[in-house]
């Protein structure tokens, strides 16, 4: 339902906030009743004869991270802007209707669009090969001619590596309660406090290793054969473990972990593909890049993080933007796994100017564009960086 | 409990020496008025700590600062029982020939308690100012214990029941995104982001901090920060280490920026081996941009 469009002409303040409000979290704000009344009780406060006051305590009050508290002007804006043409004329009415319904009829295009693009109902052809493969064949054939059936089975297999992956012991000892292997140090240790009497006994067992990542999914057009494969692995990764960052991008960056982690896996691509707009559009992988290493690079990695990049590589921006990028994330991450479904090819050479900009930076380029070569990288992620290239 | 008005908190800060634009004066106002804990972001060095420090010092109230760090539970936020304390009381009980059932109120007292910052924070007469710094440094299970204490202020000691804050405390949570923080945490404050300050506000924070600062060099200071924060640096330098460098400089008595100083003393803005070596090569055209003209040799 698209609320941005119901916004009608009302008289109380208090209304007009309620509906400012339902339209902030059409964009993707997270604002309670309790926000709401917060809001009402400080205008209460301030001297509300100045807009500047008002627009900050909004802001205060309901943006709640850096990227919404920078959008707020826009949609301040936007929505004034909306409400006044909707108090200009009752005539406005019927456009808004037309309007409304125009969006809906795109939305459902969308959708449709995106169900195709999903393959849930495969063509003909791909429905044929599908009656003649079984596990073995699966695993080597390429992503880019699954069917649905096939890509469940698929699906379930990488959750599976995943979740192997992301639970791995480490060397490391930590206290347990479960009475299997005794400390004798920890024992010791705190029996020292008491004066050296030994009143517990201390276990112990493997801490886990949690694997950090981070995902940078391409989902340009020029990817669109294996995105859909790639939003599975995504989706899998993100649910197997909480340390995973997702991003996704094609002539923008998008933070998407949220999204995965709070929807089932239609719900959630239909969200990303709604509000990511060039979902399967052109590719500015050096721009994106860059935008992760200035905004997110500081946050998201350290020595611990792998960062996983999944794309072909084709880059419309400069090359410099791309190396400069690469090197933040290079330096500052445990290592960079490249995945190029093309690479799979055995005709293919790196000749894509983007990729080879980011070469140098790259530990592992691999083609992952059929299930047996991703297990095989997958098993590289357990390990860390052997040398520094420079 | 005072009540402030806007303008009376943008006086507060000024008055403190704490230069921040219209979004500060108002978070805080707001965070003061609707009891709300107030989340502060931003870059390294940008002021997050001091908003807490400042408006303790304004409001004339005690400062509780939990440090987080990864590990951090919560017999460091709340209390722990001094152990050794009790032990020793209860021999010499034992030795006076106390009942048993005395013996356990008494040392489970007020007196063998060891109050940290939380638990501190809402015993207290008159509100303090408590400030969870570095919040995103902590696991995500203190975050979680963090919102139980955030919406009801109150904490229960087994032994001895459950205390409720009489005065609730204004709480101030700093971070620098180590981690983004649960959407759970954030809905419960308010939200601040703090940015690198820009040329005149800068300028006016150096002159206010070292009031002894030749003009000229002021300037020059703060423009070439601003020309440095440009480049990519692994680690940006924020307002404390502008500060550092005017009182740096100040403390020679200069009265511009030359190339030689500028080298020699980078060491006091930049931490980091390969921004220096950086911030060398690029020196002269930065020095250019800033104004100064170089004189090499």
């Amino acid at each position: 339902m698209a609320i941005s469009t119901n916004i009608t002409y009302q008289t109380e303040l208090s209304a007009n906030l309620v509906l400012f409000c339902r339209f902030l979290r059409n964009k993707g704000m997270v604002i309670g009743v309790n926000e709401e009344a917060e809001v009402l009780t400080a205008l209460h406060l301030l001297p509300i004869s100045r807009e500047i006051y008002f627009k900050e305590a909004l802001k205060i009050i309901w943006c709640k991270n850096k990227y919404h508290q920078q959008k707020f002007e826009a949609y301040y804006l936007e929505f004034w802007e909306q409400l006044e043409k909707a108090t200009a004329a009752k005539t406005k009415k019927l456009a808004d209707k037309k309007n409304s319904n125009k969006k809906q009829r795109t939305k459902e295009a969308q959708f449709e669009s995106l169900k195709k693009w999903l393959n849930l109902n495969p063509s003909e052809d791909e429905k044929e090969i599908a009656a003649h493969s079984d596990l073995e064949v699966l695993t080597k054939k390429d992503f880019s001619n699954l069917n649905s059936e096939e890509m469940q089975l698929i699906w379930r297999l990488l959750q599976k590596e995943a979740r192997k992956l992301t639970h791995k012991k480490s060397r490391l000892q930590r206290v347990s309660k479960r009475k299997k292997q005794l400390d004798l140090k920890r024992t010791i240790k705190s029996g020292m406090r008491n004066g050296g009497e030994i009143q517990q006994l201390v276990y112990s067992q493997p801490k886990e290793q949690k694997l950090k990542l981070v995902l940078l999914c391409d989902v340009s057009r020029s990817m669109e054969l294996y995105s859909r494969f790639f939003a599975h692995l995504i989706y899998a990764f993100q649910h197997a473990h909480d340390k995973i960052e997702t991003f996704v991008f094609s002539t923008a960056l998008y933070h998407v972990s949220e999204i995965l982690n709070n929807n089932e896996f239609a719900k959630a691509f239909d969200t990303i593909s709604e509000r990511v707009p060039h979902w399967s559009g052109g590719t500015a992988i050096g721009s994106c890049l860059q935008v992760f290493a200035d905004n997110y690079s500081y946050a998201m990695l350290d020595k611990k993080t792998t960062v996983l990049i999944l794309s072909d590589g084709w880059d419309t921006g400069s090359p410099v933007i791309m190396k400069n990028a690469m090197q933040t994330i290079y330096k500052k991450s445990r290592k960079l796994i490249w995945l190029n479904p093309l690479s799979g090819n055995p005709n293919f050479n790196p000749e894509v100017i983007g990729l080879q900009t980011a070469l140098p930076y790259i530990d592992i380029l691999a083609p992952a564009h059929n299930l047996e070569s991703l297990k095989e990288v997958l098993q590289q992620l357990k390990s860390g960086r052997k040398s520094v290239k420079w | 409990m005072k009540i402030l008005g806007l303008d009376e908190t943008q006086n507060m800060l000024k008055s403190e020496g704490y230069i921040g634009d219209r979004s500060i004066a108002m978070s805080l106002f707001l965070a003061m008025q609707l009891q709300k804990p107030l989340l502060v972001e931003g870059p390294a060095g940008v002021g997050k700590t001091e908003i807490a420090k400042v408006l303790a010092k304004a409001l004339n109230t005690r400062l509780l600062r939990l440090q987080c760090y990864e590990g951090l539970d919560s017999s460091d936020a709340l209390y722990e029982w001094n152990y050794q304390h009790q032990l020793l009381h209860l021999k010499m009980m034992e030795q006076q020939g106390i009942e048993t059932k005395e013996m356990e109120t008494a040392i489970f007292s007020d007196k063998f308690l060891l109050k940290r910052p939380i638990l501190e924070a809402i015993t207290q007469d008159k509100s303090p100012v408590l400030l969870l710094d570095e919040v995103d440094r902590a696991d995500e299970e203190f975050e979680s214990f963090l919102l139980e204490v955030l919406s009801d202020w109150q904490v229960t000691i087994p032994e001895i029941g459950t205390t409720t804050a009489t005065h609730k405390p204004y709480v101030i949570l700093t971070g620098n995104r180590t981690r983004e923080l649960s959407e759970a945490l954030r809905r419960r404050c308010l939200y601040l982001w703090i940015d690198y300050p820009d040329f005149e506000k800068e300028l006016s924070i150096v002159k206010t901090k070292v009031p002894e600062i030749d003009v000229k060099l002021g300037q020059q200071i703060c423009s070439f920060m601003k020309e440095l924060r440009l480049l990519k640096l692994e680690k940006t330098p924020g307002i404390s280490e502008t500060i550092d460098w005017a009182r740096a400089l100040a403390s020679m008595h200069l009265k511009h920026l030359d190339q030689r100083i500028v080298e020699d003393t980078l060491g006091v803005v930049l931490k980091d081996w390969q921004d220096m070596r950086h911030t060398q090569d690029a020196l002269s055209e930065l020095l250019e941009k800033t104004g100064v003209t170089s004189r090499i040799g």
